[in-house]
Protein backbone atom coordinates (compact mmCIF):
# COMPACT_ATOMS: atom_id res chain seq x y z
CA UNK A 1 0.00 0.00 0.00
CA UNK A 2 2.65 2.05 0.08
CA UNK A 3 2.34 3.72 -3.44
CA UNK A 4 -0.56 4.76 -2.15
CA UNK A 5 0.76 6.80 0.65
CA UNK A 6 -1.19 10.16 1.58
CA UNK A 7 -3.99 10.06 -0.73
CA UNK A 8 -6.21 11.70 2.03
CA UNK A 9 -3.22 14.69 2.03
CA UNK A 10 -2.88 14.91 -1.78
CA UNK A 11 -6.45 15.39 -2.39
CA UNK A 12 -6.98 17.77 0.51
CA UNK A 13 -4.19 19.63 -1.27
CA UNK A 14 -5.73 19.33 -4.94
CA UNK A 15 -8.95 20.76 -3.52
CA UNK A 16 -6.91 23.58 -1.82
CA UNK A 17 -4.98 24.34 -5.26
CA UNK A 18 -8.09 26.00 -6.03
CA UNK A 19 -7.74 28.71 -4.02
CA UNK A 20 -4.77 29.71 -5.25
CA UNK A 21 -4.26 32.77 -7.15
CA UNK A 22 -4.33 32.28 -11.37
CA UNK A 23 -3.04 33.97 -13.96
CA UNK A 24 -6.48 35.75 -14.24
CA UNK A 25 -6.30 36.89 -9.99
CA UNK A 26 -2.78 38.24 -10.70
CA UNK A 27 -3.71 40.64 -13.69
CA UNK A 28 -6.24 42.06 -12.33
CA UNK A 29 -4.18 42.85 -9.46
CA UNK A 30 -1.36 44.47 -11.72
CA UNK A 31 -4.24 46.29 -13.32
CA UNK A 32 -5.43 47.94 -9.64
CA UNK A 33 -4.59 51.77 -9.39
CA UNK A 34 -3.46 51.15 -6.59
CA UNK A 35 -2.24 49.51 -3.41
CA UNK A 36 -5.65 50.18 -1.92
CA UNK A 37 -7.33 48.58 -4.94
CA UNK A 38 -4.77 46.11 -4.46
CA UNK A 39 -5.66 45.05 -0.80
CA UNK A 40 -9.65 45.38 -1.60
CA UNK A 41 -8.95 42.85 -4.41
CA UNK A 42 -6.78 40.38 -2.12
CA UNK A 43 -9.81 41.21 0.61
CA UNK A 44 -12.39 39.95 -1.46
CA UNK A 45 -10.44 36.84 -2.76
CA UNK A 46 -9.91 35.90 0.89
CA UNK A 47 -13.62 35.69 0.96
CA UNK A 48 -13.81 32.93 -1.28
CA UNK A 49 -10.94 31.20 0.21
CA UNK A 50 -7.84 32.58 -2.08
CA UNK A 51 -4.84 33.75 0.02
CA UNK A 52 -6.66 33.29 3.09
CA UNK A 53 -4.19 30.98 4.64
CA UNK A 54 -0.38 32.43 5.78
CA UNK A 55 3.04 30.05 5.27
CA UNK A 56 2.09 28.78 8.80
CA UNK A 57 -1.16 27.90 8.58
CA UNK A 58 -0.43 26.40 5.33
CA UNK A 59 2.29 24.03 7.27
CA UNK A 60 0.07 23.48 9.80
CA UNK A 61 -2.44 22.04 7.87
CA UNK A 62 0.19 19.88 5.64
CA UNK A 63 1.65 18.32 9.00
CA UNK A 64 -1.94 18.31 10.14
CA UNK A 65 -2.38 15.30 6.65
CA UNK A 66 0.86 13.85 6.41
CA UNK A 67 2.17 14.17 10.24
CA UNK A 68 4.68 11.44 9.57
CA UNK A 69 5.60 12.80 6.44
CA UNK A 70 9.63 14.02 7.65
CA UNK A 71 10.77 14.72 3.91
CA UNK A 72 8.25 17.81 4.24
CA UNK A 73 10.22 19.43 7.09
CA UNK A 74 13.15 19.98 4.27
CA UNK A 75 11.05 22.61 3.11
CA UNK A 76 11.28 24.45 6.67
CA UNK A 77 15.38 24.02 6.51
CA UNK A 78 15.90 27.20 5.19
CA UNK A 79 13.66 29.16 7.66
CA UNK A 80 15.65 27.44 10.85
CA UNK A 81 19.11 28.18 9.71
CA UNK A 82 17.69 31.98 9.46
CA UNK A 83 16.27 31.64 12.78
CA UNK A 84 19.90 29.98 13.55
CA UNK A 85 21.81 33.28 12.56
CA UNK A 86 19.15 35.67 13.69
CA UNK A 87 18.84 34.02 17.16
CA UNK A 88 23.13 34.14 17.10
CA UNK A 89 23.36 37.54 16.53
CA UNK A 90 20.39 38.65 19.04
CA UNK A 91 21.74 36.75 21.67
CA UNK A 92 25.50 38.50 21.08
CA UNK A 93 23.69 41.96 20.91
CA UNK A 94 21.56 41.52 23.69
CA UNK A 95 18.40 42.03 21.42
CA UNK A 96 15.39 40.15 21.92
CA UNK A 97 15.51 37.08 19.10
CA UNK A 98 11.41 36.76 18.86
CA UNK A 99 11.79 40.00 16.51
CA UNK A 100 14.27 38.04 14.19
CA UNK A 101 12.26 34.73 14.00
CA UNK A 102 10.36 33.61 11.39
CA UNK A 103 7.93 30.83 10.97
CA UNK A 104 7.43 28.17 10.06
CA UNK A 105 10.12 26.50 11.60
CA UNK A 106 11.46 22.72 12.37
CA UNK A 107 12.60 24.43 15.76
CA UNK A 108 11.01 26.58 18.27
CA UNK A 109 12.67 29.73 19.51
CA UNK A 110 12.67 28.79 23.14
CA UNK A 111 14.82 25.85 22.21
CA UNK A 112 17.26 27.55 19.93
CA UNK A 113 17.77 30.18 22.50
CA UNK A 114 18.07 27.80 25.04
CA UNK A 115 20.54 25.67 22.86
CA UNK A 116 22.92 28.96 22.10
CA UNK A 117 22.96 30.28 25.65
CA UNK A 118 23.75 26.95 26.86
CA UNK A 119 26.00 25.22 24.23
CA UNK A 120 24.09 22.66 24.99
CA UNK A 121 23.22 21.87 21.19
CA UNK A 122 21.89 17.75 21.75
CA UNK A 123 18.22 19.43 21.72
CA UNK A 124 18.56 21.05 18.08
CA UNK A 125 17.83 18.48 15.37
CA UNK A 126 21.03 17.14 14.30
CA UNK A 127 21.23 18.45 10.74
CA UNK A 128 21.69 21.66 13.18
CA UNK A 129 23.78 20.86 15.81
CA UNK A 130 27.48 20.67 14.62
CA UNK A 131 26.47 23.96 12.32
CA UNK A 132 24.91 25.64 15.49
CA UNK A 133 28.06 24.97 17.21
CA UNK A 134 30.90 26.17 14.44
CA UNK A 135 29.11 29.60 13.96
CA UNK A 136 28.88 30.26 17.58
CA UNK A 137 32.62 29.48 17.85
CA UNK A 138 33.33 31.21 14.60
CA UNK A 139 31.05 34.52 15.48
CA UNK A 140 32.92 34.95 19.19
CA UNK A 141 36.27 34.11 17.81
CA UNK A 142 36.56 36.47 14.77
CA UNK A 143 33.57 38.98 15.42
CA UNK A 144 32.56 38.08 11.57
CA UNK A 145 28.69 37.83 11.53
CA UNK A 146 29.15 37.71 7.46
CA UNK A 147 31.52 34.42 7.93
CA UNK A 148 29.63 33.18 9.85
CA UNK A 149 26.34 33.72 8.21
CA UNK A 150 27.78 32.12 5.06
CA UNK A 151 28.87 29.05 6.99
CA UNK A 152 25.11 28.80 8.25
CA UNK A 153 23.48 29.25 4.96
CA UNK A 154 26.17 26.95 3.07
CA UNK A 155 25.16 24.21 6.16
CA UNK A 156 21.75 25.04 5.47
CA UNK A 157 22.30 23.71 1.66
CA UNK A 158 24.29 20.78 3.09
CA UNK A 159 21.87 19.75 5.47
CA UNK A 160 18.99 20.01 2.72
CA UNK A 161 20.80 17.89 0.28
CA UNK A 162 21.51 15.12 3.40
CA UNK A 163 18.14 14.79 4.58
CA UNK A 164 16.95 14.39 0.67
CA UNK A 165 19.53 12.20 0.17
CA UNK A 166 18.52 9.75 3.42
CA UNK A 167 14.89 10.59 3.43
CA UNK A 168 15.32 9.09 -0.77
CA UNK A 169 12.78 11.57 -1.91
CA UNK A 170 13.60 12.75 -5.66
CA UNK A 171 11.88 15.46 -5.70
CA UNK A 172 13.23 16.93 -2.45
CA UNK A 173 17.01 16.02 -3.98
CA UNK A 174 16.08 17.95 -7.18
CA UNK A 175 14.90 20.79 -4.83
CA UNK A 176 17.52 21.05 -2.31
CA UNK A 177 19.93 20.99 -5.71
CA UNK A 178 18.20 23.46 -7.27
CA UNK A 179 18.40 25.62 -4.34
CA UNK A 180 21.90 25.10 -3.59
CA UNK A 181 23.15 25.92 -7.43
CA UNK A 182 20.45 29.30 -7.15
CA UNK A 183 22.10 30.32 -3.39
CA UNK A 184 26.06 29.17 -4.99
CA UNK A 185 25.66 31.36 -8.14
CA UNK A 186 24.67 34.37 -6.33
CA UNK A 187 27.31 33.69 -3.59
CA UNK A 188 29.87 33.51 -6.36
CA UNK A 189 28.34 36.29 -7.96
CA UNK A 190 28.68 38.82 -5.05
CA UNK A 191 32.26 37.71 -3.39
CA UNK A 192 33.46 38.08 -7.17
CA UNK A 193 32.16 41.88 -6.90
CA UNK A 194 33.30 42.14 -3.55
CA UNK A 195 37.00 40.37 -4.19
CA UNK A 196 36.68 38.07 -1.42
CA UNK A 197 39.30 35.58 -0.60
CA UNK A 198 39.43 32.09 -1.68
CA UNK A 199 38.95 31.45 2.30
CA UNK A 200 35.71 33.26 2.56
CA UNK A 201 34.09 31.26 -0.74
CA UNK A 202 35.33 28.13 0.76
CA UNK A 203 32.87 28.59 4.08
CA UNK A 204 29.88 30.71 1.71
CA UNK A 205 29.41 28.17 -1.22
CA UNK A 206 28.07 24.48 -0.44
CA UNK A 207 28.30 22.51 -3.70
CA UNK A 208 26.10 20.78 -5.63
CA UNK A 209 26.38 17.58 -8.21
CA UNK A 210 25.34 19.97 -11.02
CA UNK A 211 27.59 22.71 -10.02
CA UNK A 212 31.03 22.05 -8.70
CA UNK A 213 32.25 23.99 -5.73
CA UNK A 214 35.98 23.97 -6.89
CA UNK A 215 35.57 25.02 -10.51
CA UNK A 216 32.78 27.72 -9.23
CA UNK A 217 35.26 29.38 -6.88
CA UNK A 218 38.10 29.37 -9.49
CA UNK A 219 35.95 31.34 -12.10
CA UNK A 220 34.67 33.49 -9.18
CA UNK A 221 38.38 34.25 -8.44
CA UNK A 222 38.65 35.44 -11.69
CA UNK A 223 36.25 38.21 -11.46
CA UNK A 224 32.13 38.57 -12.31
CA UNK A 225 33.34 38.14 -16.27
CA UNK A 226 35.20 34.99 -15.55
CA UNK A 227 32.48 34.15 -13.83
CA UNK A 228 29.83 34.28 -16.31
CA UNK A 229 32.35 32.40 -19.07
CA UNK A 230 32.09 29.42 -16.32
CA UNK A 231 28.29 29.71 -16.50
CA UNK A 232 27.80 29.59 -20.26
CA UNK A 233 29.82 26.37 -20.26
CA UNK A 234 28.02 24.61 -17.63
CA UNK A 235 23.88 23.82 -17.68
CA UNK A 236 23.04 27.37 -16.57
CA UNK A 237 23.95 29.42 -19.26
CA UNK A 238 20.58 31.25 -19.27
CA UNK A 239 20.86 31.87 -15.41
CA UNK A 240 24.43 33.15 -16.18
CA UNK A 241 23.35 35.39 -18.93
CA UNK A 242 20.23 36.36 -16.89
CA UNK A 243 22.63 37.51 -14.35
CA UNK A 244 24.92 39.19 -16.10
CA UNK A 245 21.58 41.19 -17.36
CA UNK A 246 20.00 42.01 -13.87
CA UNK A 247 20.20 40.88 -10.40
CA UNK A 248 15.92 40.93 -10.29
CA UNK A 249 15.68 38.86 -13.58
CA UNK A 250 17.97 36.55 -11.71
CA UNK A 251 16.14 36.28 -8.69
CA UNK A 252 13.20 35.80 -10.49
CA UNK A 253 14.37 32.69 -12.50
CA UNK A 254 15.59 31.27 -9.10
CA UNK A 255 11.98 31.22 -8.12
CA UNK A 256 10.40 30.29 -10.99
CA UNK A 257 12.89 27.44 -11.41
CA UNK A 258 11.82 26.31 -8.74
CA UNK A 259 7.75 26.40 -9.70
CA UNK A 260 9.09 24.56 -12.42
CA UNK A 261 9.90 22.14 -10.74
CA UNK A 262 6.91 21.88 -8.14
CA UNK A 263 4.67 21.79 -11.85
CA UNK A 264 6.61 18.07 -11.89
CA UNK A 265 4.10 17.04 -9.46
CA UNK A 266 0.81 18.32 -10.37
CA UNK A 267 -0.52 14.86 -11.77
CA UNK A 268 0.49 12.85 -8.93
CA UNK A 269 -2.27 11.18 -7.25
CA UNK A 270 0.45 10.01 -4.54
CA UNK A 271 3.15 10.64 -2.55
CA UNK A 272 4.68 13.67 -1.13
CA UNK A 273 5.32 15.54 -4.14
CA UNK A 274 1.94 17.01 -4.22
CA UNK A 275 1.78 18.76 -0.78
CA UNK A 276 5.59 19.90 -0.73
CA UNK A 277 4.55 21.75 -4.65
CA UNK A 278 1.62 22.81 -2.77
CA UNK A 279 4.24 24.69 -0.16
CA UNK A 280 6.03 25.86 -2.85
CA UNK A 281 3.62 27.11 -5.03
CA UNK A 282 2.25 29.15 -1.97
CA UNK A 283 5.96 30.59 -1.05
CA UNK A 284 5.61 32.21 -4.65
CA UNK A 285 1.97 33.65 -4.50
CA UNK A 286 3.25 34.97 -1.04
CA UNK A 287 6.20 36.23 -2.99
CA UNK A 288 4.56 37.51 -5.79
CA UNK A 289 2.17 39.63 -3.95
CA UNK A 290 4.62 40.87 -1.64
CA UNK A 291 6.18 42.08 -4.89
CA UNK A 292 3.13 43.36 -5.97
CA UNK A 293 2.41 45.75 -3.07
CA UNK A 294 5.84 46.93 -3.17
CA UNK A 295 5.27 48.07 -6.56
CA UNK A 296 2.35 49.59 -5.86
CA UNK A 297 3.42 51.48 -3.04
CA UNK A 298 6.24 53.09 -5.63
CA UNK A 299 4.26 53.63 -8.27
CA UNK A 300 5.67 51.31 -11.08
CA UNK A 301 4.15 50.66 -14.32
CA UNK A 302 2.48 47.59 -14.92
CA UNK A 303 5.20 46.61 -17.56
CA UNK A 304 7.27 46.29 -14.72
CA UNK A 305 5.30 44.57 -12.68
CA UNK A 306 4.16 42.10 -14.91
CA UNK A 307 8.24 41.48 -15.47
CA UNK A 308 8.88 40.82 -11.81
CA UNK A 309 6.04 38.86 -11.87
CA UNK A 310 7.00 34.88 -10.89
CA UNK A 311 5.19 32.10 -12.44
CA UNK A 312 2.27 30.39 -11.27
CA UNK A 313 1.62 26.93 -9.87
CA UNK A 314 -1.95 26.91 -11.18
CA UNK B 1 -10.33 -38.79 1.96
CA UNK B 2 -13.56 -39.12 1.26
CA UNK B 3 -14.99 -35.76 0.96
CA UNK B 4 -12.14 -33.34 -0.54
CA UNK B 5 -14.12 -33.19 -3.61
CA UNK B 6 -16.93 -30.74 -2.21
CA UNK B 7 -14.19 -29.25 0.67
CA UNK B 8 -12.45 -27.85 -2.71
CA UNK B 9 -15.35 -26.79 -3.87
CA UNK B 10 -16.28 -24.86 -0.74
CA UNK B 11 -12.43 -23.43 -1.08
CA UNK B 12 -13.15 -22.06 -4.29
CA UNK B 13 -16.20 -20.37 -3.20
CA UNK B 14 -14.09 -18.99 -0.28
CA UNK B 15 -11.42 -17.80 -2.31
CA UNK B 16 -14.05 -15.81 -4.55
CA UNK B 17 -16.06 -14.14 -1.91
CA UNK B 18 -12.59 -13.61 0.15
CA UNK B 19 -9.78 -12.48 -2.39
CA UNK B 20 -12.01 -9.83 -4.74
CA UNK B 21 -13.68 -8.46 -1.80
CA UNK B 22 -10.36 -8.01 -0.55
CA UNK B 23 -9.60 -6.05 -3.41
CA UNK B 24 -12.28 -4.18 -3.22
CA UNK B 25 -12.07 -3.24 0.63
CA UNK B 26 -8.87 -2.07 -0.40
CA UNK B 27 -9.74 -0.49 -3.77
CA UNK B 28 -13.05 1.79 -1.77
CA UNK B 29 -10.40 2.31 0.58
CA UNK B 30 -7.79 4.53 -1.19
CA UNK B 31 -10.11 6.13 -2.67
CA UNK B 32 -12.42 6.59 0.57
CA UNK B 33 -8.95 8.27 1.97
CA UNK B 34 -8.56 10.84 -1.39
CA UNK B 35 -12.13 11.55 -1.50
CA UNK B 36 -12.18 12.09 2.80
CA UNK B 37 -9.45 14.74 1.87
CA UNK B 38 -11.05 16.67 -1.01
CA UNK B 39 -14.22 16.46 1.46
CA UNK B 40 -12.48 18.28 4.29
CA UNK B 41 -11.65 21.20 2.27
CA UNK B 42 -14.69 21.64 -0.01
CA UNK B 43 -17.76 19.67 1.43
CA UNK B 44 -20.05 20.50 -1.89
CA UNK B 45 -17.75 18.08 -3.89
CA UNK B 46 -19.12 15.13 -1.73
CA UNK B 47 -21.99 13.54 -3.87
CA UNK B 48 -19.39 13.37 -7.22
CA UNK B 49 -16.66 11.98 -4.54
CA UNK B 50 -18.68 9.61 -3.38
CA UNK B 51 -19.41 7.86 -7.14
CA UNK B 52 -16.06 7.06 -7.95
CA UNK B 53 -14.99 5.43 -4.24
CA UNK B 54 -18.49 2.97 -5.46
CA UNK B 55 -16.37 1.70 -8.37
CA UNK B 56 -13.88 -0.41 -6.87
CA UNK B 57 -16.59 -1.94 -4.58
CA UNK B 58 -17.77 -3.93 -7.42
CA UNK B 59 -15.23 -6.44 -7.28
CA UNK B 60 -16.56 -7.60 -4.03
CA UNK B 61 -20.47 -8.12 -5.70
CA UNK B 62 -18.70 -10.39 -8.13
CA UNK B 63 -16.65 -12.76 -5.44
CA UNK B 64 -19.77 -12.45 -4.06
CA UNK B 65 -22.08 -13.60 -6.31
CA UNK B 66 -19.74 -16.05 -7.57
CA UNK B 67 -19.50 -18.16 -4.27
CA UNK B 68 -23.21 -17.92 -4.28
CA UNK B 69 -23.75 -19.94 -7.51
CA UNK B 70 -21.01 -22.34 -7.05
CA UNK B 71 -22.57 -23.17 -3.84
CA UNK B 72 -26.04 -22.97 -5.57
CA UNK B 73 -24.42 -24.98 -8.30
CA UNK B 74 -22.83 -28.01 -5.46
CA UNK B 75 -26.55 -27.85 -3.57
CA UNK B 76 -24.69 -26.54 -0.27
CA UNK B 77 -27.37 -23.28 -0.60
CA UNK B 78 -31.51 -24.28 -1.74
CA UNK B 79 -31.07 -28.12 -2.05
CA UNK B 80 -28.38 -30.71 -0.55
CA UNK B 81 -24.95 -31.57 -0.97
CA UNK B 82 -23.67 -32.70 -4.23
CA UNK B 83 -21.18 -36.10 -4.05
CA UNK B 84 -18.74 -34.78 -5.72
CA UNK B 85 -15.22 -36.00 -6.89
CA UNK B 86 -12.08 -34.90 -6.13
CA UNK B 87 -11.30 -33.95 -10.18
CA UNK B 88 -15.16 -32.27 -10.10
CA UNK B 89 -14.27 -30.10 -6.62
CA UNK B 90 -10.93 -29.32 -7.97
CA UNK B 91 -12.50 -28.35 -11.27
CA UNK B 92 -14.96 -25.95 -9.00
CA UNK B 93 -11.84 -24.52 -7.26
CA UNK B 94 -10.21 -23.66 -10.20
CA UNK B 95 -13.37 -21.89 -11.65
CA UNK B 96 -13.65 -19.63 -9.29
CA UNK B 97 -10.12 -18.60 -9.48
CA UNK B 98 -10.72 -15.97 -12.59
CA UNK B 99 -12.86 -13.55 -10.52
CA UNK B 100 -10.83 -14.42 -7.29
CA UNK B 101 -7.54 -13.29 -8.28
CA UNK B 102 -8.62 -10.58 -11.48
CA UNK B 103 -11.18 -9.06 -8.39
CA UNK B 104 -8.25 -8.66 -5.94
CA UNK B 105 -5.87 -7.07 -8.36
CA UNK B 106 -8.32 -4.79 -10.33
CA UNK B 107 -10.22 -3.82 -6.57
CA UNK B 108 -6.81 -2.61 -5.69
CA UNK B 109 -6.08 -0.94 -9.41
CA UNK B 110 -9.32 0.79 -9.72
CA UNK B 111 -9.19 2.22 -6.61
CA UNK B 112 -5.77 3.83 -7.29
CA UNK B 113 -7.73 5.07 -10.71
CA UNK B 114 -10.25 5.96 -9.03
CA UNK B 115 -8.28 8.37 -6.19
CA UNK B 116 -6.40 9.85 -9.54
CA UNK B 117 -9.91 10.73 -10.89
CA UNK B 118 -10.91 12.12 -7.20
CA UNK B 119 -8.20 14.78 -7.94
CA UNK B 120 -9.96 15.57 -11.34
CA UNK B 121 -13.24 16.00 -9.14
CA UNK B 122 -11.47 18.47 -6.85
CA UNK B 123 -9.48 20.69 -9.28
CA UNK B 124 -12.15 20.82 -12.48
CA UNK B 125 -15.27 19.60 -10.70
CA UNK B 126 -16.95 19.43 -14.65
CA UNK B 127 -14.44 16.68 -15.80
CA UNK B 128 -15.68 14.50 -13.30
CA UNK B 129 -17.09 11.86 -15.74
CA UNK B 130 -13.69 11.33 -16.92
CA UNK B 131 -12.24 10.36 -13.93
CA UNK B 132 -15.36 7.79 -13.75
CA UNK B 133 -14.64 6.12 -17.84
CA UNK B 134 -11.12 6.21 -16.92
CA UNK B 135 -11.76 4.09 -13.54
CA UNK B 136 -14.77 2.34 -15.18
CA UNK B 137 -12.28 1.45 -17.91
CA UNK B 138 -10.72 -1.09 -15.23
CA UNK B 139 -13.97 -2.78 -14.63
CA UNK B 140 -13.72 -4.23 -17.59
CA UNK B 141 -11.19 -6.98 -16.82
CA UNK B 142 -13.38 -8.20 -13.42
CA UNK B 143 -16.64 -8.43 -15.84
CA UNK B 144 -14.63 -10.72 -17.90
CA UNK B 145 -13.36 -12.79 -14.77
CA UNK B 146 -16.69 -13.28 -13.77
CA UNK B 147 -17.95 -14.34 -17.11
CA UNK B 148 -15.25 -17.16 -17.14
CA UNK B 149 -15.68 -18.00 -13.40
CA UNK B 150 -19.74 -18.29 -13.92
CA UNK B 151 -19.71 -20.08 -17.77
CA UNK B 152 -17.04 -22.79 -15.92
CA UNK B 153 -18.94 -23.62 -12.93
CA UNK B 154 -22.40 -23.82 -14.98
CA UNK B 155 -20.62 -26.22 -17.43
CA UNK B 156 -19.13 -28.39 -14.77
CA UNK B 157 -20.63 -31.84 -15.34
CA UNK B 158 -21.60 -33.12 -12.17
Amino acid sequence: MNGTKYANAVGAVRAMENTLLGKSDIDQLVNARSKAEVDSIIASKRGSGANSDGLAEVWAMLREYAPDCKELEILLYRNDFHNLKAVLKAIISNRDPQHYYISPSNVELPVLVDAINTKEYDNLPEYMRDTAAKAYELVTRTLDGQLSDSLIDADALKAMQKSAVRYGSDFMKRYANLLTVCADIKTAYRCSILNKSAQFMETAVCGSDELEKDALIKAALGGAESLFSFLEASHYSNAGALLKESTAQYEKWCDDVLIELAETARMQAFGAEPLEAYFIAKEAEIKNLRILSVCKEFGADKETITERMRKLYV
Amino acid sequence: MDNLGIVLAVIGAALAALLAGIGSAKGVGIVGEAAAGVVSVDPSKFSKVLILQLLPGTQGLYGLLTAIILLSRIGLIGGSAADLTTAQGLQFLVASLPIAVVGLISGIVQGKTAAAGVGITAKKPDHNGKGIIMAAMVETYAILALLISILIIYNIAL
